[in-house]
Parts: C-alpha cells; sequence; structure tokens
C-alpha cells in the first residue's frame, strides 16, 4: 500500500515538473505566424494549361506576397462542380474563394441565403471591366462578384479539315447543312457539341431565335408571361435545332457526349467544327491536342437563318463566370484581397496565355493568335448582345427543366410542339415562384 | 458468467455503443429526410413547410419517379434471372475446376475492385459511336447494320447501362455462390449420387435449397443495390435519352443539387426507403417459404 502511494506520488511530481516545461516551449513556438489555409473551388481541373494553369499562376504570386497562406483547390468539371457547391452551401462547407456564375439561377438563391460577402464596387471600378460586366454581378445595388470572362457563343473550325475537304466559311445555316454530306465522305463529324450537359443546346436555342426575329428580348418577356414559349418563333428555333441533329450535323452520341468529351472531338481533330463559347480561346494553347491543329483552329460568327431577320452581328454574349467570397469564411478579409489581386492579374496573364476573353478590356498585340484576334474582332462588331441566356434568367428549376427539354428534342424523343408546351408550363411554374 | 448476462444493467451498457451508432448513422438521417419531404427548401437559404405536398407531386404528377422505379425493376429482373443464374452456374463450375479456380475466380472478381468511375468511363469509351471499340469490333466482323449510338439510341440505351452495371456487380454474385457452394458438405453430395439422382435433381433437390440462405441474401442485397443505382447512371447518361436510363437514387440527387428542389429530393428519398423495405420483406418472403417439401 505504501509503495503504491509513493509510486503515484512520484508520477503526479514528474508530470508537474515537466508541465511548464512543455507550456514554455510551446509558447515559444507560437510566435511563428499563423499558418492561413484558404480553400478554393473552380471548375478547372486542367491546372498544367490554358486558364487552369493562369490561376496557379496567379495563387503562386499571391502567396510569395503573403508567405504564410497556403491556397488548396477543388476542381471538378462544370455541372459537377456547380452540384457540388450547392451540396457544401447545403452543409456549410463552402470554399472561402470560388469560382461562381452570376445568374439568377445560381449566385442569386446564394446571395438571398447571405452565403456570399459583398464587395466594395470602389475597389474594382477603375479595373476596366467592360460594359455591363460589373453590373451582371450586381443585385440589390450591390455586388457580390467579380465577373471573368466576356462569353461569345461562336462556331469554332479546323481549316485544315475545310481545306481538306473543300469547302470555305459558311455564311448560312443552309451552307452548313450543305456541307454535312462532304463531312461524312471523309469520316469526319461535321459539328461537335456538348449535347450531355444540354447547356449549348440552348444558348444555341436562344442564338436561332436571335437570328429569326433580331430580338433577343422576346425570352424575357415569355419568361415575364406575356407572351408564351409556345409562341411561333421558338417553336420554329426548336424545329430549326432538332433539324440540324436530324441532319446528322453533330456526332451521334449528342445528347450523351460530355463538355470534356466534344471538345476532344474537335481537338483530336475528329470533328470539324465546335459549337461553344469564347472562353475556349484556350483551343490555341492546349498542348492536349497536335500542333497541327493548333495552327489550323479558328472562329466564325453563327451563321444567318434564311428568311430570318436577324444579323450576324446580333451577338449571344454575357458576363457568365465570376468569382464570390463565402460570407461565413474565417478569411473573409483575405478572401476580398485575393479577388482584387486576381481582378489585377487575370487580364494581362490570361491574354498572355491566350486561354480566355477575360471581362476587363485587353489591347490586341502583335503577337496574338488568329484565333484571338478573331474572337476580339466578333466582340468588336457586335451590334447587339443578348445578355445572359434564356436557360439562366428564372429558377434552377427551370433551368435543369429547359435543359431537359432541349435534350429530348436533340434526342428526338420531343417533337418541337411539345417542347414548347413543357417549356411554357416549366415558365409558368417558375413565375409564380 | 451467468450473473453477468442476468444483470439488465450490463446487458444495456455492452449494446449502449452498438445502439447509439446505429441511432445516429441510420436513424437521425432518416427522421431528418423525413421533416425535409415536408419541405420547399434550396438547400440553403429560406425554408418553407408545405406539409404532404411533394409527397402529392412525386406519386401523382412525376412521371419521370415511376420511370426511374420501373427501369430499376427491369434491372432487378435481369439481375435476378440473367445474371444470378450465370454467375451460379460459373460458380458451379469453378468447385468443380480445381485445377485453375483460383486463376478465373481472381479475373471474375477484378471489376467489383475496380472504381466505379474508371468502369463507367471504360464502358462509355466501349460503347461510343465514333471511336469505340464495340462498333469496330462490329464493323470489322461486317455486321456494320447493328452499329448504333448504344448510350444515346432511346431503344438501347438502357440495355446498355444495366449491361455496365450487371458487368460491374458479377464478380459479388459469384463470390457468394462459390462460398455457398463450397460450405456444402461432401457427404450430402455423395449421398445424392448414390441415391441415383441426375446433376440436375442433385443441383435442384439436394444443394440449392442447402444454400438457400445464401440464395435469400445474395436476392436481398441484389435488390437494394438495383434501386441504389446511381454512380454509373450520372456517369454516363445522366438519365437520358428522354429519362429511358434515370434511375431513382440519380434522380433524388439531381432533384436535390440541380434542382435545388432539397425537400422534393428527400421525399424521393423517403419514398425510396419504403420501396426497398417492402422488396426487401417480400423476397424474404419468397425465399423463405418456396423450398420444395418432401
Amino acid at each position: 500500500m505504501k509503495r503504491n502511494v509513493f509510486r503515484t506520488v512520484l508520477c503526479l511530481a514528474a508530470v508537474l515538473i515537466l508541465l511548464p516545461a512543455l507550456l514554455w516551449a510551446g509558447g515559444k513556438q507560437e510566435k511563428k505566424p499563423e499558418q492561413i489555409l484558404l480553400k478554393m473551388g473552380d471548375n478547372l481541373p486542367d491546372r498544367t494549361g490554358t486558364w487552369g494553369a493562369v490561376v496557379e499562376q496567379i495563387n503562386a504570386e499571391f502567396i510569395k506576397e503573403h508567405p504564410n497562406v497556403k491556397i488548396e483547390t477543388e476542381s471538378y468539371p462544370d455541372q459537377p462542380y456547380q452540384q457540388k457547391i450547392k451540396l457544401y452551401a447545403a452543409s456549410g462547407q463552402l470554399p472561402d474563394v470560388f469560382k461562381y456564375w452570376s445568374f439568377s439561377t445560381l449566385l442569386k438563391p446564394l446571395v438571398d441565403a447571405k452565403l456570399v460577402a459583398e464587395l466594395n464596387v470602389a475597389d474594382f471600378k477603375d479595373l476596366n471591366y467592360l460594359a455591363g460586366a460589373l453590373e451582371s454581378n450586381t443585385y440589390d445595388g450591390k455586388l457580390w462578384g467579380i465577373p471573368v470572362s466576356g462569353d461569345l457563343w461562336v462556331v469554332y473550325y479546323n481549316k485544315r479539315l475545310f481545306k481538306q475537304v473543300g469547302v470555305t466559311v459558311p455564311e448560312t445555316s443552309d451552307e452548313v447543312l450543305a456541307m454535312i454530306p462532304k463531312f461524312k465522305a471523309q469520316g469526319l463529324i461535321p459539328m461537335s457539341t456538348d449535347g450531355k450537359d444540354s447547356w449549348p443546346l440552348c444558348i444555341t436555342w436562344d442564338n436561332i431565335i436571335g437570328r429569326l426575329t433580331s430580338d433577343y428580348s422576346i425570352i424575357q418577356t415569355a419568361l415575364d408571361r406575356k407572351m408564351k414559349f409556345t409562341d411561333p418563333p421558338f417553336v420554329q428555333a426548336a424545329k430549326i435545332l432538332q433539324d440540324m441533329v436530324k441532319a446528322r450535323l453533330f456526332q451521334a452520341d449528342l445528347v450523351t457526349s460530355d463538355y470534356g468529351a466534344s471538345r476532344n472531338l474537335f481537338g483530336q481533330e475528329k470533328a470539324a467544327m465546335y459549337l461553344m463559347g469564347s472562353w475556349e480561346l484556350g483551343l490555341v494553347t492546349d498542348q492536349n491536342f497536335p500542333q497541327g491543329f493548333r495552327d489550323n483552329v479558328s472562329v466564325f460568327k453563327f451563321p444567318l437563318i434564311k428568311g430570318g431577320k436577324g444579323g450576324r452581328d446580333d451577338l449571344v454574349a454575357w458576363f457568365g463566370g465570376n468569382y464570390v467570397v463565402n460570407a461565413n469564411s474565417k478569411y473573409k478579409d483575405l478572401g476580398i484581397e485575393y479577388l482584387k489581386f486576381y481582378a489585377n492579374r487575370f487580364p494581362t496573364l490570361i491574354w498572355e496565355k491566350q486561354a480566355a476573353v477575360p471581362a476587363q478590356r485587353v489591347e490586341a498585340t502583335a503577337k496574338d493568335s488568329e484565333l484571338a484576334k478573331s474572337l476580339l474582332q466578333i466582340a468588336a462588331d457586335a451590334k447587339q448582345s443578348s445578355g445572359t441566356p434564356s436557360l439562366d434568367r428564372s429558377t434552377p428549376a427551370f433551368k435543369e427543366d429547359e435543359q431537359k427539354f432541349v435534350r429530348d428534342l436533340a434526342a428526338l424523343v420531343l417533337t418541337p410542339e411539345q417542347f414548347a408546351r413543357q417549356l411554357d408550363a416549366s415558365a409558368e411554374t417558375a413565375a409564380k415562384q | 458468467m451467468r450473473s453477468l448476462f442476468s444483470n439488465k444493467m450490463a446487458i444495456f451498457l455492452l449494446i449502449f455503443p452498438g445502439l447509439v451508432v446505429m441511432l445516429f448513422s441510420i436513424a437521425a438521417p432518416v427522421i431528418l429526410s423525413v421533416y425535409y419531404s415536408l419541405t420547399q427548401w434550396a438547400g440553403f437559404g429560406e425554408l418553407t413547410l408545405i406539409g404532404f405536398q411533394n409527397y402529392h407531386n412525386i406519386l401523382l404528377a412525376d412521371k419521370t419517379f415511376w420511370l426511374s422505379l420501373f427501369n430499376a425493376l427491369v434491372l432487378m429482373v435481369i439481375t435476378i434471372f440473367i445474371q444470378n443464374p450465370i454467375a451460379f452456374v460459373l460458380a458451379a463450375i469453378l468447385t468443380k475446376v480445381r485445377k485453375h479456380s483460383r486463376f478465373f475466380r481472381t479475373v471474375y472478381f477484378v471489376p467489383a475492385i475496380i472504381s466505379v468511375v474508371v468502369i463507367t468511363k471504360l464502358w462509355v469509351n466501349i460503347f461510343n459511336p465514333t471511336y469505340g471499340l464495340l462498333n469496330k469490333v462490329l464493323k470489322g466482323l461486317g455486321l456494320e447494320m447493328l452499329t448504333t449510338a448504344w448510350l444515346s439510341n432511346p431503344h438501347t440505351a438502357l440495355f446498355a447501362v444495366i449491361f455496365i452495371m450487371i458487368w460491374y456487380g458479377f464478380g459479388w454474385a459469384l463470390l457468394f455462390y462459390y462460398s455457398g457452394l463450397m460450405m456444402v458438405p461432401k457427404d450430402l453430395e455423395e449421398a445424392g449420387i448414390i441415391d441415383g439422382a441426375s446433376p440436375l435433381q442433385l443441383y435442384t433437390r439436394v444443394i440449392i435449397p442447402y444454400i438457400l440462405p445464401v440464395i435469400q441474401a445474395v436476392l436481398i442485397i441484389d435488390v437494394v443495390s438495383c434501386l441504389k443505382q446511381m454512380e454509373i447512371v450520372y456517369l454516363s447518361t445522366a438519365g437520358a435519352p428522354g429519362d429511358r436510363t434515370q434511375f431513382i437514387a440519380n434522380y433524388l440527387y439531381i432533384k436535390a443539387f440541380a434542382y435545388s428542389q432539397y425537400g422534393y429530393g428527400n421525399a424521393i428519398g423517403v419514398l425510396f426507403v419504403i420501396v426497398a423495405v417492402l422488396l426487401t420483406i417480400l423476397t424474404r418472403r419468397i425465399t423463405w417459404q418456396s423450398p420444395d417439401v418432401e
């Protein structure tokens, strides 16, 4: 018994002597500056080329100026990324700074739920943003995110394949359809696009509406329920889109071909044209594609529709992608500082790398690729622009519905009339919310 | 020892940790899910209680929901009546062929341990109409009229997706049946043979009734996993064309996180649990009461 007591007292004494020593040593450690881990998210899984590489460079420069900061980024393809962010929003685990989109289907719900931090317009208004760019991220007169790219809807094409088959850049949709048998005869896909995610097809539908009527505003009018989606221009546009699919303009597995797959078909020269947005300027510098492709990629304006009132300079253009700061982040101020840093460095770096068309003004330089010069020219030629595409002007449910119906239209599972009816019903439900 | 087990407090303390884990990981999420299913909510922001409106919409106005259930049933039928018999026969052969049995068992089981993302992308590429292996092989064999966009064609899409699911799960069925068959005592088989049973009679009258618990387990796992299919659908067709390949779990995820209708997604989840439990009870009933009674 005595031995036990003695042992216990000895142990306690040892602990009591060691404790201050440990605390003193620990105290010495705390003098170092706090290591900050900034969590980020974006839709750029490829960090070695194009836009992803630019973000990595910006991060590296930021870390140089803030040595106690580490940046960890989660990246997924587009649609899975958007779903992940919504998941994080539901579980309160949003990254500190993340890429998002300015639309009422995406940014607005986060703003309403007070999940993004308000930004000071004064910090950004002298950074050469294009007209309408900052406004697209404004709700209730406050700025909630910084726009990053100026988005135009265009048709990329492979000059070498065009020459090989013996066709020239088409002016009208009839000319595009006439080219189909020529490409098919040489085993090429005339045009590829992302049909699985469907939003490119939705934007194309918008573009056709513009070519038919010269008036993109009727889309908002229909969403405001002063017109119906079963009215002639909308049904006719749906029919034209479906006829393009029936004429075998696109890849055979259009509705299950995702963003990466459709891009690869074009980049690996299996498709002669690629229907996509100006953020794909990076095609010209993407090392994953053969040099022969990179030397021959160019772009033309969306063709005219015969009998339509719209001209080739009625552009489908908007400011989609943005960057936002998590309102509940531990490092909110640091996040806002990162945004300011990004806004300062992005236009220069992205144009240097020829990776995207930024939402800020850039000067064309002599060493710009032909693709870059053409994109800037298309933007400069614009006589009117559509603003936010139809699918992102309403609720998230309307967006998913439009994507689904357009996809079913392209899968030849819906007729244009059925498509119009279902879309109109969805718009009616959305308007009531 | 006896005093330990008759001590109610001791029993309670021993069971308590397991009960807590079960409550946290199973009961609590289900209860929360039921609560959220009564709301209209985006997952964040404003939450409104709307009673049973979601259930009303799902059961009476949602064609996609019923189509997803139907697709799961089609998958179940194919799994139970095609995949399982093939797995069983193969397992039976492997129990007899001792020499290379281990090699074949490994080969058949390998798909089951590879990541589902890799498997799906592999088959999506094989089914690709432009550069996929399947169409190239068909062309090479002179069967070009059979080539199609397997995952985009409304007539073939569901079966192409089901094929990927069956191929992926085949190894598990084989493994279970093999283990079950190896447990059959040799004396039982020999007695059957001595009594003059043909191989078919041996299997249907002696062996299968003996391993009925194993078959029941495999069927229950099959039924639930057929309902749970999500990754393969999400990565291959995302339900297209026109919901022909939509499955419940994928639809639930899309409704919650793409449509931002979190309450609706939860309602689908609750109905999914109910359907799964009902089917499990049904499966147990059928396989428990149907053995041939001599």
